[in-house]
Order: C-alpha cells, then sequence, then structure tokens
C-alpha cells in the first residue's frame, strides 16, 4: 500500500542518520579478518551478485530502448554509443585515453566518457565473464569510506590505461547501503563539471527529501542491481524497472480537490519542481582554452535553482532527430500529461550528405582545440569515410525530477491561470477563447480570497 | 503626459535601494577561477590555499559547508584541482567551491 510505504519511507528516512552508523554490516568480521580481494569477497556471503551486476546499465551502458523513435528496436542504446549535444562523444570514439601533449605545456592527461563506470577500464563497459566480475568496484556505491582519489586513470605496467579503485580493507569495513555521494560522484560530474548535466543538487535546501534526510536508493529502490529510472527523453537505457512519484504518493495526495483534478493532465513535477539548472548551452565546435592550457567545449550553465522549466505535453514516447530530442505528446493524446523540462541546445558539427549528427573524440581537441581533428579520430574509430561536416545546433529536453520544493513553493492557481503565467497556453494547444478563459482569475478568485482570510 | 513608472522599472529601483541599503554590512564577493596548493582538514571546517589562474596570486579561503567539507575529507576534491570559486573578502568563507571539471 502507498501510505505504507511512504510511511516506511520516512521512518526509515529519519532513522537513517543513526542506523548507517549504528548497523553494522553482517560481512565486517569476516573482511576484518580476511581482508578485501574485491567482489570475491562479497561473493562469499552474497553468491551471484557480481555477475547479475554485469546485466545491468550501470555496467552496460546500453539496453535495449523501445520507447524512443528512429532507433532499431534489436540493438542497445545508451551512453556507450549514443551521439547528442550534452556529450558529443560516447564510451566509443571518447574511449579512455591519454591525449596527445599540449603543444604549448607538453603536458597530457587522461580522458573519456568511460572513467564514469564502475569497472576498471581494462574490464570495460559491457565486458563480461568471471574477469569482469573481479572488476567491478563495489565499494564506489557501498562504501562510506571509500577514498576517491584513488579512482584515477593511470598507465599500468604493459602501458595500458586503467582506473584504479580503492580496495582497502578500510573501505570494505565501512559498507552499508549507497549514500548519495555514492551516487553523486558520477552523476553530479556528468557533461563536464559539477551539477552540469542535470543541474540538480540534492540538499537539504533544495529537495523536500533530502530534507526528510532521504537518500537516493529510498527511492531508487533496485533488486540485482537493476536500479529504476522514469522517462526522462534523454535517459534511454533502463534496466525494465521504472519509478513515478506515485509509487510512494497517492494520484490524489492533496486534500484540496482542484488541485486533485489536475493531476490528470498535469505531472507532479509540473507543480512541485518549479526550479531547475545546470548547462544550458555548449559550444563543441569551438573549445576555450583554459588556466592549463588544455582545452574544454565551451559551456553556458546556470545555478542548480536559475533556471525556469519549460513545459510540454509528454506521452513517455521521445522524439529523436538529429536536431531535437524531446517529448513527444499532444493535448489530445490522452496518455499525454504536461510535464516540466529543462532545454538544452548543443552546437556540434552535422555530416552534410546524411544529415546526421557526427561524435567527436575529445582527445585531439582538448590538446589542440582542433575539434575537425577530433571528429575525424572519431569517424575513423566508427569506420565513416564520408563526410561533409557542418557546424548546427541540437536541442534537448532533459526531464526535470528532482528538487522538489517546499509545498507552499509549490506552483498554485495564480501561477498558471494567469495571462503572464508559467504555462503558455497557446502552445500546449488551447484556443484563445480557451485561454481567456484559463488566464482569468475567475478559475481561482473565491478560492483563493477565503485562503487568504483564513491565513490572515 | 505622465506615465506611470513601468514595472520593471519600478522593480530594479526597489532592488537597486535593497542592495544599497544591505551593501555596507556585506562585504565584497570574489570570484575567480583557482587552482588548489593546500588542504587543510580541521575538525568541522578547512582551510584552502589556491592561485588564481589569472592573477596568479594566492588566497587562503575557510570552507565551512558540509557538502565540500565532504568531498575534501573523502579526496572528490584534491590538491590540483581547478575549482571555480566564490568567497566573501571580509571572512574569507567560501560561498561557492566547485571543481571545473568533470566527466
Ligand atoms: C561473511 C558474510 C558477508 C560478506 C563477506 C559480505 N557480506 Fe554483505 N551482508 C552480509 C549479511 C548477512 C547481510 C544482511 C542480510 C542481507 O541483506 O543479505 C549483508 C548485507 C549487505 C548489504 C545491505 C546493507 C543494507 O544496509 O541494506 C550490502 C549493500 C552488502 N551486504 C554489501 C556487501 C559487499 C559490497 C561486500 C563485499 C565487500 C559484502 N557485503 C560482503 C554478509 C556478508
Ligand atoms: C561509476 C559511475 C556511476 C555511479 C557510481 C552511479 N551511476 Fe548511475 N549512471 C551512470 C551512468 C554513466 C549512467 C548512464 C547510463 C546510460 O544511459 O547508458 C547512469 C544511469 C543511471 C540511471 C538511469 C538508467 C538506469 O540505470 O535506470 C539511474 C536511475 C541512476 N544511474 C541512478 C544511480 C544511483 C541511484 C546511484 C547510486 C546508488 C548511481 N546511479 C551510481 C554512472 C554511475
Ligand atoms: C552503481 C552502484 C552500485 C555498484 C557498483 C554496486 N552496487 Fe550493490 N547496490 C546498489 C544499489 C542501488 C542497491 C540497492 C539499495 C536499496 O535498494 O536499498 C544495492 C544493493 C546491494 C546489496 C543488497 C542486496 C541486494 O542485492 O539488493 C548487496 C549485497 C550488494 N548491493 C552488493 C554489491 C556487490 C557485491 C557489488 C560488486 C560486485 C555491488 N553491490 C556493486 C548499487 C551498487
Ligand atoms: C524522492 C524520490 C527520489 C529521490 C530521493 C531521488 N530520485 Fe532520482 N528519480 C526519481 C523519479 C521519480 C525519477 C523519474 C521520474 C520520471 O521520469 O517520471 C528519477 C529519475 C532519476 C534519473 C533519470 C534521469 C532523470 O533525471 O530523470 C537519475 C539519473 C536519477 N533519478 C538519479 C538520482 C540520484 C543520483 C539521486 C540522489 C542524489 C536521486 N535520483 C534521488 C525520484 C527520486
Ligand atoms: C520512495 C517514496 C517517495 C517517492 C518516490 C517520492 N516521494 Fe515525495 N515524499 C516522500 C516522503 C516519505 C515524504 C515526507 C512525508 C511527510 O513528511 O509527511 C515526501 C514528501 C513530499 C512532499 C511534501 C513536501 C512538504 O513540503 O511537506 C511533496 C510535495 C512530494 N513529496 C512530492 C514528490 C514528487 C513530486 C515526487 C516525484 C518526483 C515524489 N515526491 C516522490 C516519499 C516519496
Ligand atoms: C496543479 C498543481 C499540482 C499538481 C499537478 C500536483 N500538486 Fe501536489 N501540491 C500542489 C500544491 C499547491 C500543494 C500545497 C497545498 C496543498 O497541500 O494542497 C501541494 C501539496 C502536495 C503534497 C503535500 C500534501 C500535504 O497535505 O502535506 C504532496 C505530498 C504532493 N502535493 C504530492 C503531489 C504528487 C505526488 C502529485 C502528482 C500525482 C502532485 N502533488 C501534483 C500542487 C500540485
Ligand atoms: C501548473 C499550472 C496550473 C496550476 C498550478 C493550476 N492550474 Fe488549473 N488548469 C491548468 C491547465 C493546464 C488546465 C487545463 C487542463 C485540461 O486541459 O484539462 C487547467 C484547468 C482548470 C480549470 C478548468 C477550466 C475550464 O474552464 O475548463 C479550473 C476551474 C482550474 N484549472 C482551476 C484551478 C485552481 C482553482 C487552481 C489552484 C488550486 C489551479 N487551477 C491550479 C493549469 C494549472
Amino acid at each position: 500500500m502507498k501510505i505504507l510505504r511512504l510511511i516506511t519511507t520516512l521512518i526509515a528516512g529519519l532513522s537513517l542518520v543513526a542506523l548507517v552508523e549504528a548497523k553494522d554490516h553482517q560481512g565486517k568480521d569476516y573482511i576484518q579478518e580476511n581482508g578485501y580481494q574485491g567482489p570475491a569477497t562479497c561473493e562469499v556471503c552474497h553468491p551471484g551478485t557480481a555477475q547479475a551486476f554485469l546485466g545491468t546499465v550501470h555496467w552496460k551502458h546500453a539496453s535495449k530502448v523501445n520507447h524512443v523513435e528512429n532507433l532499431d528496436p534489436k540493438q542497445e542504446y545508451g551512453m556507450k554509443n549514443r551521439v547528442y549535444t550534452m556529450c558529443n562523444g560516447n564510451d566509443i570514439v571518447n574511449n579512455l585515453k591519454e591525449i596527445p601533449p599540449s603543444p604549448t605545456t607538453g603536458k597530457t592527461k587522461f580522458t573519456g566518457c568511460n572513467t564514469c563506470h564502475p569497472g576498471n577500464h581494462l574490464q570495460d563497459v559491457g565486458s563480461t565473464g568471471p574477469e569482469a566480475e573481479a572488476a567491478i568496484d563495489c565499494l564506489v556505491c557501498h562504501s562510506t569510506a571509500y577514498d576517491f582519489s584513488q579512482r584515477k586513470p593511470y598507465k599500468d605496467a604493459q602501458g595500458r590505461v586503467a582506473i584504479g579503485q580503492d580496495r582497502s580493507t578500510k573501505a570494505a569495513l565501512a559498507i552499508g547501503k549507497p549514500a548519495p555521494k555514492n551516487c553523486m560522484v558520477c552523476h553530479d560530474s556528468a557533461g563536464g563539471g559539477a551539477l552540469v548535466k542535470r543541474g540538480f543538487a540534492f540538499t537539504a535546501a533544495s529537495d523536500v527529501h533530502a530534507a526528510k534526510s532521504m537518500v537516493c536508493v529510498d527511492c531508487h529502490k533496485a533488486k540485482d542491481h537493476r536500479i529504476p529510472t522514469g522517462y526522462d527523453p534523454n535517459n534511454w537505457a533502463h534496466d525494465g524497472v521504472r519509478i513515478s512519484c506515485s509509487d510512494c504518493h497517492s494520484e490524489k495526495p492533496h486534500k484540496d480537490a482542484d488541485t486533485n483534478r489536475h493531476t490528470a493532465r498535469i505531472a507532479c513535477q509540473t507543480c512541485h519542481i518549479p526550479r531547475t539548472g545546470g548547462a544550458f548551452a555548449k559550444d563543441f565546435t569551438h573549445w576555450e582554452q583554459l588556466s592549463d592550457k588544455f582545452y574544454e567545449p565551451t559551456t553556458l550553465r546556470k545555478e542548480t535553482n536559475e533556471t525556469t522549466p519549460v513545459y510540454a505535453w509528454y506521452n513517455k514516447t521521445v522524439a529523436n532527430r538529429p536536431d531535437f530530442i524531446g517529448p513527444k505528446g499532444t493535448r489530445k493524446d490522452v496518455r499525454s500529461k504536461i510535464y516540466p523540462f529543462k532545454i538544452f541546445q548543443g552546437k556540434a558539427y552535422f555530416n552534410k550528405l546524411d544529415g546526421k549528427l557526427l561524435s567527436m573524440d575529445f582527445a585531439p581537441p582538448m590538446a589542440t582545440g582542433n575539434t575537425l581533428a577530433g571528429v575525424a579520430s572519431a569517424a575513423n574509430i566508427l569506420g565513416i569515410k564520408n563526410y561533409v561536416p557542418v557546424p548546427g545546433w541540437q536541442t534537448i529536453y532533459f526531464g526535470s525530477n528532482h528538487q522538489v520544493a517546499p509545498k507552499d513553493k509549490a506552483l498554485t492557481c495564480y501561477n498558471c491561470h494567469a495571462p503572464n503565467g508559467s504555462l503558455n497556453f497557446q502552445e500546449l494547444g488551447y484556443t484563445s477563447k480557451e485561454i481567456k478563459k484559463l488566464t482569468s482569475p475567475e478559475t481561482y478568485f473565491n478560492k483563493i480570497a477565503e485562503k487568504m482570510r483564513e491565513e490572515w | 503626459m505622465r506615465k506611470v513608472l513601468p514595472s520593471s522599472i519600478a522593480l530594479a529601483l526597489f532592488t537597486a535601494s535593497l542592495v544599497t541599503i544591505c551593501s555596507p554590512a556585506q562585504a565584497a564577493e570574489v570570484k575567480m577561477i583557482a587552482t588548489i596548493e593546500r588542504i587543510e582538514l580541521k575538525e568541522k571546517s578547512a582551510t584552502v590555499t589556491l592561485k588564481d589562474t589569472k592573477s596568479d596570486k594566492h588566497v587562503s579561503v575557510t570552507v565551512n559547508d558540509d557538502l565540500t567539507l565532504d568531498k575534501l575529507r573523502d579526496k572528490r576534491i584534491l590538491e590540483g584541482d581547478e575549482i571555480r570559486l566564490k568567497y566573501d573578502d571580509a571572512t574569507g568563507v567560501a560561498t561557492y567551491f566547485r571543481k571545473t571539471a568533470g566527466c
């Protein structure tokens, strides 16, 4: 039952701080005695865990995708192979490597999309078998004492590029369910910097659930490491499990019947997540030089709460074209609801011959700023022989599903039913006659007047 | 003909007046991109010395928000990292402290 789940979550949340410290992991004595030998140690008591993990999105960075247009239903898609303008590279073309030396300083560094993978790069995205199982970094998600400075790329004795892990017994003695920082070590640095990609902070000040001491996995409860997700138009790969606000709350959670009536056509997020943030535009055709003389894609960003979302109908199927990735849906389509989105626009090279977006290997431009060399390297990796690169823009709609504001900051009647309100009724498909009605105080006047009388 | 003040200007004036009223109490906020040279962790705060990438000047700031402190403790932020930094130049307390780079 929903109420039950809500209450359990809340109780678990409130007591969490105490519990995590107090309730020791039951494998602790064993690990103390035998040390930590990687997943094999965990397998002693949690058999099959590593193998199951290899089948998940967090290991494969891909899955079959059936809600996005213009894809092959037999193929798998994800950060492994996607080409879009938030990250113009992917695990394949922008595979972790040492970049050419900077012509100015002679220094090199490592870069690659697959640094956000809980393997060691020698066992990379989507690898299988006993060696892959042994390479999983269980502790990056499960230890509260993880030394993150160990998780950096280096060259091993054979000159192969690997990613380090903290496999110390100290870290393995501090096991629990993942804390927000374990998730955020990857999720808040995606897209080229802190809070750039999705632009959501998970702090007491920014989210009512965080304020109640809830953590990511209170909502993203996982079984067999299949972490549930929703329908952000830009999150394609999934493990077949979904979450939504109404897993815990009901579809009609308000005392007020007028507000409850709106949930038929308006998603919870629309009223409850009034702000978003992060990067809103990026240029992959011109990289800017940083103080260390390396180059980065030029990025325009805002704070996590500085962007007003754009609202659009969404039926949980996704438009996917070279110039646009975003929600499909209309007012007429009864499966559609109005959702909030963060709009991001990215400039990159498109192939004039077929109109498709080209991808980029970041190593060349990072060293020299030469972005066309990055495109050439990616084309070479993918075996694309004929292409004519022309710069162009792509618009992406990111779902806005976190940073739930305190209830008194939720959008209410007069935020929407006003001529300069939060929603653009015309773009949402309402007629002039309807708009006249929808933007009139008539819709809420008596109700709000009464509320104000009560409050004062 | 007399016009009513457009609300945007009225708001701007109002905001400006607020800022003026408040400003004597507030010190200037300094903004820079800087590289971490040294991190000294204490019980409830950290003192971080950085080098401004534009001027090469050294600054020392106090970090006392829990989220950043935690990142310093478990070494998600390290010496050598480049930081987008804002701090209050009267107190030396960092109000914004984030790594510039990401994957
Ligand atoms: C000697 C046995 C043993 C070993 C070794 C062991 N565990 Fe456990 N672990 C347990 C038991 C028993 C539980 C509690 C029952 C359960 O949830 O299955 C548990 C629970 C857990 C939980 C759930 C914690 C919670 O608070 O919800 C996680 C996560 C976990 N273990 C991870 C690991 C990892 C990672 C390793 C390897 C570093 C490991 N375990 C090694 C016995 C062990
Ligand atoms: C090692 C880096 C890393 C860590 C740690 C990590 N993630 Fe992810 N996560 C990713 C990447 C990369 C993707 C994108 C995969 C794709 O789209 O191909 C992803 C995707 C997701 C998704 C959407 C796809 C799915 O799996 O359903 C969710 C939800 C998610 N992560 C939640 C979490 C939570 C919760 C935690 C903490 C328990 C966490 N992640 C820890 C890297 C990480
Ligand atoms: C990407 C992050 C991530 C990695 C890496 C990871 N786990 Fe987990 N693990 C989770 C999440 C999320 C849960 C579910 C927590 C919940 O629902 O409360 C979980 C739950 C568990 C549990 C509790 C029982 C269960 O299966 O739900 C065990 C045991 C466990 N993990 C062991 C491991 C071991 C062993 C490894 C390495 C082979 C590992 N984990 C790697 C995120 C991760
Ligand atoms: C209060 C519950 C809740 C908490 C806490 C929460 N999430 Fe989510 N998350 C959701 C819901 C609900 C969705 C999907 C909504 C939809 O698409 O309808 C989601 C979606 C996601 C996605 C997919 C992309 C997107 O933004 O839609 C990722 C990645 C993710 N969450 C990561 C995290 C991480 C990391 C944390 C902790 C820092 C976290 N979540 C905390 C409820 C939560
Ligand atoms: C895992 C369960 C869970 C999920 C999923 C979840 N919530 Fe909550 N939510 C809670 C709990 C628990 C509380 C605290 C209830 C209380 O204090 O009575 C809460 C509180 C709230 C509140 C009240 C805030 C206040 O100011 O009192 C709002 C609004 C809310 N959630 C909206 C959402 C939205 C929107 C989503 C989807 C993005 C969502 N929740 C997803 C469990 C959940
Ligand atoms: C049309 C805007 C709107 C929509 C849509 C909406 N809410 Fe609300 N919600 C509000 C407002 C305004 C409040 C604060 C006043 C109140 O409690 O009625 C609120 C309050 C809440 C509360 C706190 C209730 C309490 O009594 O403390 C929760 C929980 C909540 N909403 C969850 C949801 C969920 C879950 C959905 C989606 C099923 C949703 N809301 C959809 C506007 C909305
Ligand atoms: C997030 C914006 C939003 C908020 C907040 C909101 N509404 Fe609405 N309202 C809408 C939309 C959109 C419709 C049209 C829904 C449809 O197409 O079925 C609507 C429809 C209505 C209608 C029916 C109008 C008609 O003649 O068809 C009434 C009455 C109404 N709202 C009153 C309220 C009241 C009272 C509140 C506050 C408790 C409120 N609304 C809050 C967006 C909002």
